[in-house]
């Protein structure tokens, strides 16, 4: 586009033309832009579309971490209540729990339009946006799923989880990230909280800390598996069963957090302003990859070396758990933080993981993917992180000028303030309603399993068998002739574990 | 920004016959030119946007080849040392993260800056770059390929090195031996380059074309792998007294497979993603061939490669031992990524069928070569990444081809191409000269840093460590328990005994 010649072309004598050239000329013009907006949807929505199919990634990842994470046992039964987070999660979300959650125009508790995507699509959500969306609801319900693991009856597994879905945490959901929400940084109606609204870019609270809290009080009131912590009340490690779907899982939800932090922004195609035409949204978001990966990686080196020191050998499984700390953590700041500071996050976020693993230990809290303590304490982490770090420039671009900012770049307290209601906001709410769900569950004698079910193993009593077969039963063709005796015990009640 | 609207009114009301009004005419310049102006930054922005979307993408295709290598690598040995292998695969992403952050990125691309190494953008600071086009996804590609070659190396030196060495080789790698490497051929600034500024300083008239790094990535990572498992040795029970290979077969296929298949599916990032833009016209705008149309032929190639040389594997080790085998299948369809790897751009996707072929024979000697000299290598890294890598590189050198160079790399000059496709010697010689100019840079430092690290007595384990394995010795335990409880009770509780048979 030469704007030079174009100049040039018209002075020389475009001075006599009548209304036929004005309105052929201003058609054309018309034509580009409707080219140009039917572009701009379409490059948005192969991002957004492209963020959510990885978001969904992050469900395989989940499975296969918890699969490695527990028992060999237990696998069936862990690994079925993954797959249903996210069939009977996109049944509830669908029908109401979007909702909820973005359902507006309403007020800031809840959302009231859009029950079965009735009014989709409209211009400001699209299907991908929904689809988006739901992708982040299942991850929620997916992190309690790990804290109540082993014990807990598959019934009370699909009434807490589609409560999770599709009411308490939409309702969180809305009043951060919708336009309606009562503490949320984009409400356009109405003042915002402390003047700043609570900065919660992809979910540090509204996803891990929900999660986290719900799984914290299942994991409570159930209490520990047989045989976590020994007659004299010391913890007996319950080793998963492969560390390399551990490892894999990690890898997996690594990858997909690349569609969870960065494809918040849900557009690609936005220009901040004129004056540097390179620099636009599509640098936020690249900026956001980074700072996701920077805190992660820390966060994995500093466990590592932490662990060497505390107790002396260098273990992966620990390493995948601060790795997903840091990511957990940043999930909060990622679009408005340095990349520096995004090494601060993780340095500190494996330290808290660290701690609160000592803490649960002493109190004798037993959740077997430490996923209330890396997602509800290192995600109140990252929520705090973010009202410390974030900086004016990138509060700015993402949110819109004169807005507080992080304490230590300068910009006040007010953004931490905000920030710190969050915290206790969702706790509260979190433990408002699934303490008394997981509570009225134990009662009815629907929350934990009985003792001779969780001895045998979900998966022989509730889940048609053993998850792994790796000797088939004519292997007998190839074995020397065997007999095994059974020795008699004298106390029938002795058991090893 | 200005609007896009026009309004007819407007328009019309500066453009009345005014008998030739020179002010009025201006006016009405501005007012067109003005839109015009809105139209061409918006098509910018438009186009930032999809070749950032299209560039992060690839880059997060390329990390999940961390995940597939790390399957790979854990399926390939034994059970013993999974956790130990496993760690070594998260850790090269985490170390490389943070290395690679605070210069590695700046030792290859930091321009503008000398022939040999980069200058700016340590912890990417001024970043991004508007006027070399560098914006955090470019970084976050590179980070993805660099990790890439150091996970390449663990594989040679696998179940058997110690922890503390595998921390100090892979940062030094990812930090400063393969940045350096990358920035010979792929800077603007590199001496080797394609890309140089000045079409005459380039090496031989032609640079080097090596366009995802079949050289850069695979052969450094080889090399270096190359002279860890040299100077460790052998895996005790790896060539018995009469100096007879044994097999030491990994523990899971299953595993084997799924990584194989997750590389495969990262190679759409790695190979195609190396144009790092997508919306670019080829000469005329409007036409329906552009980058966009040489990425998909650079995923086609990629493909035919890797499918040429699983077929040819299958049925050469048929041949060879009577046996249909997944694993060496496994291992022969990423011999045929990694020859492809540095030509995939700029041959036609018949091209890659040979290339593919020829590259499953040389890992199938290579192999054979390397029991020859007793030379051990878990993953046959070496063999496949170094001999399939080299191959790659003499491959591009033959069957390059004009029109796509001249697309890719552009440029005033008329580039040389493939010896094979009647351009000539001079890409041939360049070649030869990348193989023996990363041969000999990666020997001088990797292959020292192994020396010290093996004379300081930190480079492999002991042998009672290595008969337990690491994974029980420093790892905290085994990476597997599928029986707990019940059954060790039932073991407890019972003796086995075995009928005598006449």
């Amino acid at each position: 586009m030469a704007s030079q010649s174009c100049a040039a072309a018209l002075l020389g004598g475009l001075a006599n033309v009548n209304t036929t050239a004005a309105n052929f000329i201003c058609g054309q013009l018309d034509a580009i832009n409707q080219k140009l907006t039917d572009t701009t949807y379409a490059v948005d929505n192969t991002y957004l579309l492209f963020s959510a199919y990885l978001v969904f990634a992050m469900q395989l990842g989940f499975a296969m971490l918890c699969a490695g994470s527990v028992r060999a046992k237990n696998t069936m039964n862990i690994m079925l209540t993954n797959v249903l987070d996210a069939a009977a999660g996109g049944l509830s979300y669908y029908l109401f729990g979007y909702a909820f959650a973005f359902g507006g125009p309403s007020n800031g508790f809840i959302g009231r339009h859009s029950f079965g995507l009735s009014d989709f699509p409209s211009p400001s959500a699209d299907y991908s946006f929904f689809l988006y969306q739901w992708a982040f609801a299942i991850a929620a319900a997916g992190i309690t799923s790990g804290s109540i693991a082993e014990r807990t009856q598959f019934v009370a597994y699909l009434i807490y989880s589609s409560f999770l879905t599709g009411f308490v945490y939409p309702i969180v959901s809305h009043w951060f990230w919708s336009s309606d929400g009562w503490a949320s940084p984009t409400r356009t109606n109405r003042s915002l909280l402390f003047g700043s609204g609570v900065i919660d870019f992809a979910g540090s609270g509204v996803v891990h800390m929900v999660g986290g809290v719900a799984g914290l009080w299942g994991a409570l009131i159930e209490g520990p598996r047989i045989g976590r912590f020994d007659r004299s009340g010391r913890s007996v490690a319950l080793r998963g069963h492969s560390a390399s779907l551990v490892v894999l899982g990690s890898f997996m939800l690594w990858f997909g957090w690349y569609g969870f932090n960065p494809g918040s922004f849900l557009t690609i195609a936005k220009s901040y302003g004129k004056s540097s035409v390179y620099y636009g949204q599509w640098s936020a978001i690249g900026r956001t990859a980074v700072t996701t990966t920077l805190a992660g990686c820390t966060a994995a080196l500093t466990t590592l070396f932490s662990k060497r020191l505390l107790v002396g050998h260098w273990n992966v499984i620990d390493v995948c758990n601060g790795l997903l700390a840091g990511f957990a953590a940043i999930t909060s700041g990622c679009s408005v933080v340095e990349p520096w500071a995004a090494i601060v996050c993780g340095f500190v976020a494996a330290w808290v993981l660290i701690g609160l693993n000592m803490l649960a230990a002493k109190v004798k809290f037993d959740d077997p993917l430490e996923a209330t303590q890396l997602h509800g304490g290192c995600g109140a982490w990252g929520v705090l992180f973010t009202g410390l770090f974030a900086t004016k420039k990138y509060v700015a671009e993402v949110y819109g000028s004169e807005r507080p900012y992080g304490l230590l770049m300068g910009g006040g307290g007010k953004l931490l303030a905000a920030q710190l209601i969050e915290i206790l906001v969702v706790s509260g709410w979190v433990t408002a309603t699934m303490l008394p769900l997981f509570y009225g569950l134990q009662k009815m004698n629907l929350l934990r399993i009985s003792r001779e079910d969780e001895t045998a193993g979900m998966d022989l009593t509730r889940h048609g068998g053993f998850a792994y077969a790796y000797h088939d039963e004519d292997d007998g063709f190839a074995k020397p002739a065997m007999y095994m005796m059974g020795r008699i015990e004298p106390s029938p009640e002795a058991n090893p574990l | 920004m200005a609007t896009l609207t026009c309004s007819v009114a407007e328009l019309q009301s500066l453009l009345i016959n005014n008998g030739g009004n020179t002010s009025i005419a201006t006016e009405t310049a501005k007012y067109i030119c003005g839109r015009f102006d809105a139209i061409s930054n918006n098509f910018l922005d438009t186009n930032h946007a999809v070749d950032n979307t299209y560039l992060l993408f690839s880059s997060y295709l390329v990390f999940a080849m961390q995940l597939g290598f790390a399957m790979l690598c854990a399926g390939s040995v034994r059970a013993k040392n999974t956790m130990n292998i496993m760690l070594t695969n998260v850790l090269d992403a985490a170390t490389g993260g943070i290395f690679y952050y605070l210069f590695g990125f700046a030792f290859a691309f930091g321009s503008s800056s000398n022939g040999f190494i980069g200058e700016h953008f340590f912890g990417l600071t001024q970043f991004p770059s508007e006027s070399l086009s560098f914006d955090y996804a470019n970084f976050l590609f590179q980070w993805a390929f660099a990790i890439a070659a150091a996970g390449i190396t663990s594989g040679s030196i696998a179940e058997r090195t110690q922890f503390v060495s595998y921390l100090i080789y892979s940062s030094f790698l990812t930090g400063l031996v393969y940045p350096v490497v990358s920035h010979w051929f792929w800077s603007s600034d590199g001496w080797g380059s394609p890309a140089r500024a000045d079409p005459g300083t380039l090496l031989f008239g032609s640079g080097v074309i090596d366009f995802a790094g079949s050289g850069v990535v695979h052969l450094v990572g080889a090399v270096a792998g190359f002279w860890g498992a040299f100077i460790e040795g052998p895996r005790i029970g790896r060539f018995n007294h009469e100096g007879k290979a044994v097999a030491m077969k990994g523990h899971s296929g299953t595993l084997v497979v799924l990584g194989t298949f997750l590389l495969w599916f990262g190679w759409y990032g790695f190979n195609p993603g190396s144009f790092l833009i997508i919306s670019k016209a080829y000469g005329k705008s409007g036409s329906f061939y552009g980058q966009w149309s040489a990425i998909g032929r650079t995923a086609v190639t990629t493909t035919l490669a890797g499918c040429s040389a699983a077929l040819t594997t299958l049925f050469g080790r048929r041949l060879q031992t009577g046996h249909w085998i997944v694993t060496d299948v496994c291992n022969g369809l990423l011999g045929g990524f990694a020859a492809i790897t540095a030509g995939c751009s700029v041959v036609d996707p018949w091209a890659a069928v040979i290339c593919g072929f020829f590259a499953a024979w040389v890992l199938i000697g290579c192999n054979i070569l390397a029991e020859k000299f007793k030379y051990d290598d878990p993953l046959e890294a070496f063999q496949l990444h170094g001999g399939c890598g080299v191959w790659g590189i003499i491959f591009t050198a033959l069957f390059a081809k004009k029109e796509y160079l001249n697309e890719v790399f552009g440029g005033p000059i008329d580039r040389p191409y493939g010896l094979l496709m009647g351009g000539g010697g001079r890409l041939l010689a360049a070649h030869v000269v990348q193989i023996l100019v990363i041969v000999g840079w990666v020997s001088v430092t990797m292959g020292a840093l192994f020396f010290v690290l093996h004379k300081l007595k930190l480079l492999r384990i002991s042998s009672e460590e290595e008969m337990e394995g690491l994974d029980l010795t420093s790892h905290g335990g085994m990476a597997y328990e599928y029986h707990h409880g019940e059954l060790e009770l039932l073991q407890k509780r019972s003796i086995e005994g075995t009928r005598i048979d006449p």
